[in-house]
């Protein structure tokens, strides 16, 4: 009987943990795209000094956060990598339509793993030296989007097939660099920030622009508090940070 | 720092042990069933059981999200009753690992039953032994370490547990990001130290659970 009773505690305790901890008033949680990783964590921290206020990130590609939040994944804010993710989650009825805003546009930059400067042109990509190259999945992350249209409009990106990895998010190609398990890949600016990788920004005319914009979940229970946040990253301190990071302004 | 590895070892403490609890009801019962009825429904069950254990997680995670997702009727037969989805929420992490377990905590069970000598179990009857006599003194003693071994390789499972639980909870940090997502996240994030760490605790969990059950049954 006793050890029937210990269980039942045991499972209960188990069960209401969680709950009880958590200060969940003072937390949102943030979901963003991955190219953001440096900036908004940054932007989340100067925001927790001025208002006590807590955020928590997960980081990922647009494409998989864009399909939990449409599946009703618990965020209180979707920072995307670009608009049309925003876009398409308001026409699901996921987001709030005026809840839109854009935060920033982002660029991308041609990374070799090892320190030497090299020109990182097509040729480069091309030669022997290059036996992998990464970008992010096309299919679901921008940054991987804009990647594949500089190869096209370079004229290589059949050429380059063989060569080329594929990153789950940017950050995940960023690691295959910076690890030199591939040889070069293209990869957010915005997260050459904090190394010393040599690398080459690319130039805005070949791929579309990446105009990022962020929206709120409306499955949210704090939308008050997501905008505080939504307004701080738009606020001058947030686009600063923006810029620092090397974001342009939208 | 110490906040980025506590949380997820204690999510992941908490959803592993809530599983394997969860899998060891289950389990104990199939396992039982299995074991002392032999016929087409319990084969077919018996089959359908070890399915986790040779599919992908990812495809495992991929049939939970269509069967529990909000668009499905499961879904939202759940939301109805409890006013939240349950995926993206640790119970959804609890359920992927319950089922990831399941199969290991079966297995070790069921053989202990097996071998159990049925004549005995006869002989305990014929000599006016109750059914809880039977249980105390012989199918305890003879079945308790299979059940121990099932235990013990159904919470590993469940610790490592990956692929199904990002597919239906998500990686959110201090509410579904378990030891095995932060460790994943981290090495992103080139958090090598933090990687690195988890990484220590999560191997020398998972040996430690193998000496156990290496001692046991030498």
């Amino acid at each position: 009987m006793i050890r029937k009773h210990s269980l039942m505690v045991f499972f209960i305790v188990f069960l209401t943990g969680c709950a009880g901890s958590e200060n969940e008033s003072e937390t949102i949680y943030v979901a963003a795209a991955s190219d953001l990783y440096h900036a908004l964590t940054d932007i989340g921290d100067a925001f927790t000094e001025e208002t006590g206020i807590i955020v928590e990130f997960t980081y990922g590609s647009t494409g998989l956060l864009t399909q939990q939040i449409q599946e009703g994944a618990p965020f209180d804010l979707f920072a995307a990598a670009h608009e049309s993710y925003i876009d398409q989650l308001i026409e699901g009825n996921a987001v709030f339509e005026d809840s839109k805003a854009y935060y920033g546009i982002g660029r991308i930059a041609a990374v070799s793993s090892g320190g030497q400067e090299i020109v990182m042109d097509k040729d480069y990509l091309l030669s022997d030296e290059v036996k992998l190259i990464t970008i992010a999945n096309p299919e679901h992350a921008p940054y991987g989007k804009a990647a594949k249209e500089t190869l096209e409009s370079w004229g290589i990106w059949d050429d380059i097939q063989p060569k080329l990895v594929f990153g789950e998010n940017i950050r995940q190609s960023y690691q295959y660099v910076e690890s030199g398990n591939a040889d070069a890949g293209i990869i957010a600016l915005a997260l050459m920030n904090e190394t010393n990788l040599h690398f080459d920004l690319i130039e805005e005319h070949t791929h579309e622009t990446i105009l990022q914009a962020l929206g709120i979940p409306v499955q949210t229970e704090k939308r008050e508090l997501s905008e505080q946040f939504a307004d701080f990253i738009l606020s001058r301190t947030g686009q600063d940070i923006l810029i620092e990071y090397g974001f342009d302004l939208p | 720092m110490m906040d980025s590895i506590l949380t997820p070892l204690w999510l992941s403490l908490k959803v592993a042990s809530t599983a394997t609890i969860l899998a060891f009801i289950i389990g104990l019962f199939l396992a039982w069933w299995f074991a002392f009825s032999k016929n087409k429904v319990t084969n077919l069950l018996s089959i359908i059981i070890t399915i986790p254990l040779v599919i992908p997680p990812t495809v495992l995670g991929y049939y939970l999200l269509v069967v529990l997702g909000r668009n499905s009727f499961l879904g939202q037969w759940i939301e109805g009753i409890t006013g939240e989805p349950v995926i993206f929420t640790w119970k959804a992490a609890v359920i992927a690992a319950a089922i990831a377990a399941l199969p290991l905590l079966i297995r070790p069970m069921q053989a202990s039953f097996e071998s159990i000598n049925k004549d005995i179990i006869q002989a305990g009857a014929l000599d006016g032994a109750g059914r809880l006599q039977l249980l105390r003194y012989i199918i305890v003693p003879l079945a308790y370490k299979g059940v121990l071994a099932g235990l013990l390789l159904g919470f590993a499972r469940a610790m490592g547990e990956f692929g199904a639980t990002l597919m239906v909870a998500g990686n959110i940090p201090g509410k579904t990001q378990t030891l095995s997502i932060a460790i994943y996240d981290a090495v992103q994030a080139n958090r090598m130290m933090d990687a690195n760490i988890m990484v220590i605790i999560l191997t020398s969990t998972t040996i430690l659970f193998l000496f156990l059950l290496h001692k046991w049954f030498k």
